[in-house]
């Protein structure tokens, strides 16, 4: 086990490393004057050479990767627009000259927003995915099976740009049925902000556990028939019993894997879901980034989305790898 | 082995088989009607305008009094559903919505589908050939595919395409809706491939050990041969489920994009767009929101009930 985990860390840390050098190319080497884009149009001649100078332009694009790397790593000073020098700590993700703050910081600012928004999320994903899945699995063919796949293919083709409006509208603004969705610091009262998050978390947790179920039906119906489970029917094993310690187990390593990229997904940023109830989250500030071309805002909110990615799906893969030695001995 | 067939009846190919069990399932025959009718309305939307006597760009509620409040509100109940205007008009513009809906179908369509055919080709190529290959040209594309696949495809969708924009389109010009459009559809074929290509090299990794490869293989055929004439045929399978289901998943990215401000932009009626403009005056005006949301909602899980129907056709190990 030790072996594997060191292969899969070495694999997760050589993909981080391309993607930084991707996220770089795309995004520095694309547009046609970053410096203009982020010092804005007020800027003067000057101001702009300055900007250039302090974002590293007029060094060549493998001189200015070192110098991110290196920020990544050790940390560096960054000039503001007007010549102030900024202290950006490591792992420094750049320096935002338009939110003025190192982007690890503007980042930080609303992460607990993300990281509250993800976790509820995905307790609802698991325990509404896991249940919903095996339910209509051992009641397959029923009634039963038939009103719960049809509610998972409705909540797998479902959009939050959609059902975030229409439920805000039927159970918030006519009925006052829930809480109005926005964000209180867990800090400020834990029954406040879990009300603010109530439907943010619903909509956004069932959206995605309709997958995690479709998946966890298929999966469920395909270990049920393996030679393991049937002998241990056989030999007079209850059926609850023999699904929860051997079929649930077999099925477990895809829903893991799929967890992983969906945690990974959504610790990244939810962009609509936290669009559609306004909450101030990562991912709005990835959008804000995008439409007012903030590049090393948006080379930052990229490359921490990836960094979750990356690490929950190793996350993942170890658990799959803990709950069947045939993917750690390979 | 005539002889085993003697009865009269002859062996079904696998084409005709799935085909079979895909008529059999009424589920995925009114999805395949309700696709169909997607791309009829979508491909007709010209003809039915005209029928219909409006178009998606006139700003009727502006140029006929009594349509709009000041405020930009239709003025009649439920979004201003009328005799005239069947689905109501915009509020703001004064659009009216059916035709708007129609030529957004045709967005939403062509962009899904012209991606999809990108993705299908580059997924196939890349994927067939890797799987035959081996070695080193296996392991980079496997890393390959998992920087791309770490990526936050949404997010980098979203930022990619004012890049695009700022490298092409001189500041202050308008990026003309073709070059929108190619751009969009590189973006997500650039991103849509991985997946089909990596189911597709699992399936030529165990396909090329089987004895019609080795034959073909010992009878001296050519690494092309094998791997267009062997090969290829036996993995079009995957390849329908994976395209089937590609579709929704692009429209509905491409309606997010617009949601979220970057996509295809005015006057190309879009359902995304429609949406965020229904989302910025939700609480006055609901109805305005209803049509694209419930639209996309229809077409996807059209899509997805097709797509799970090809699947079970193809697969007779997951029909159920």
């Amino acid at each position: 086990m030790t072996g594997y985990v060191l292969r899969r860390a070495l694999q997760a840390a050589a993909v981080l490393l391309a993607i930084t050098a991707a996220a770089f190319g795309l995004f520095y080497a694309a547009p046609s004057d970053p410096a203009l884009i982020a010092c804005g149009p007020k800027c003067d001649t000057g101001q702009v050479e300055a900007v250039r100078h302090s974002m590293g332009l007029d060094q060549p694009l493998a001189g200015q990767y070192a110098d991110y790397l290196r920020g990544l790593v050790a940390g560096r000073v960054i000039d503001d627009v007007d010549g102030t020098p900024i202290d950006c700590a490591a792992p420094c993700l750049g320096y935002s000259y338009t939110l003025h703050q190192p982007v690890l910081d503007a980042i930080g600012d609303r992460f607990p927003v993300t990281l509250s928004l993800a976790g509820g999320a995905l307790a609802v994903i698991v325990v509404l995915g896991v249940g919903v899945g095996f339910a209509a699995a051992l009641r397959r063919g029923t009634a039963t099976d038939r009103l719960l796949s049809g509610f998972t293919l409705v909540g797998a083709s479902v959009q939050i740009y959609f059902l975030g409006y229409a439920l805000q509208y039927l159970l918030v603004y006519t009925t006052d049925l829930f809480p109005v969705p926005g964000y209180t610091p867990f800090g400020d009262g834990p029954g406040a902000w879990a009300a603010g998050l109530l439907l943010p978390w619903l909509v956004l947790g069932f959206v995605n556990a309709a997958v995690f179920a479709r998946l966890a039906r298929s999966q469920m119906l395909e270990t049920m028939h393996e030679g393991y489970v049937r002998t241990a029917r056989g030999k007079g094993m209850s059926a609850l019993r023999a699904h929860l310690k051997y079929t649930g187990r077999g099925a477990a390593a895809p829903l893991a894997q799929l967890l992983g990229l969906e945690a990974g997904a959504l610790f990244g940023g939810a962009f609509i879901t936290e669009t559609v109830f306004g909450l101030g989250g990562v991912g709005k500030l990835a959008v804000d980034a995008v439409v007012q071309n903030d590049l090393p805002t948006v080379v930052g909110t990229v490359l921490l989305a990836a960094f979750f990615v990356v690490l929950f799906v190793a996350l993942a893969d170890l658990v799959v790898a803990w709950l069947d030695p045939r993917v750690r001995l390979a | 082995m005539a002889e085993v067939h003697s009865r009269g009846r002859p062996s079904r190919g696998p084409f005709a088989t799935a085909a079979r069990a895909f008529r059999r399932d009424r589920t995925g025959m009114a999805a395949l009607v309700a696709v169909l009718l997607c791309g009829l309305l979508a491909l007709a939307a010209p003809l039915l305008a005209a029928a219909y006597g409006k178009n998606p760009t006139t700003h009727y509620g502006q140029d006929e009094p009594g349509l709009l409040s000041a405020e930009g509100l239709p003025v009649l109940p439920n979004g201003g559903i009328s005799g005239e205007h069947w689905f109501g008009i915009e509020p703001g513009l004064g659009r009216d919505v059916l035709t708007q809906l129609l030529y957004g179908m045709r967005t939403s369509l062509l962009v899904a589908l012209a991606s999809v055919a990108v993705i299908a080709v580059v997924g196939v190529v890349l994927g067939v050939t890797v799987g035959y290959l081996s070695g080193l040209a296996d392991r980079a594309f496997t890393f390959v595919c998992n920087v791309l696949l770490a990526f936050p495809t949404l997010l980098l969708l979203l930022a990619l395409s004012p890049v695009i924009q700022t490298r092409f389109v001189d500041p202050g010009e308008n990026e003309p809706a073709w070059m929108q459009f190619t751009s969009l559809i590189l973006v997500f074929a650039a991103f849509g491939w991985v997946p089909l290509a990596m189911v597709l090299r699992t399936a030529v990794r165990s396909l090329r050990e089987r004895e019609f490869v080795e034959a073909a293989r010992a009878l001296g055929a050519s690494r092309r041969h094998i791997v267009l004439r062997e090969l290829l045929p036996n993995v079009w399978a995957p390849v329908l489920v994976h395209v089937t289901l590609a579709v929704p998943g692009i429209v509905t990215a491409e309606a997010a994009l617009s949601f979220l401000g970057v996509g295809i932009n005015e006057p190309v009626p879009d359902w995304g767009r429609m949406i965020s403009r229904g989302s910025e005056v939700f609480y006055d005006d609901p109805t305005y929101m209803v049509f694209p949301g419930v639209a996309i909602l229809v077409f996807v899980l059209a899509f997805n009930l097709l797509g799970d129907a090809v699947r079970d056709a193809l697969d007779p190990r997951t029909a159920r």
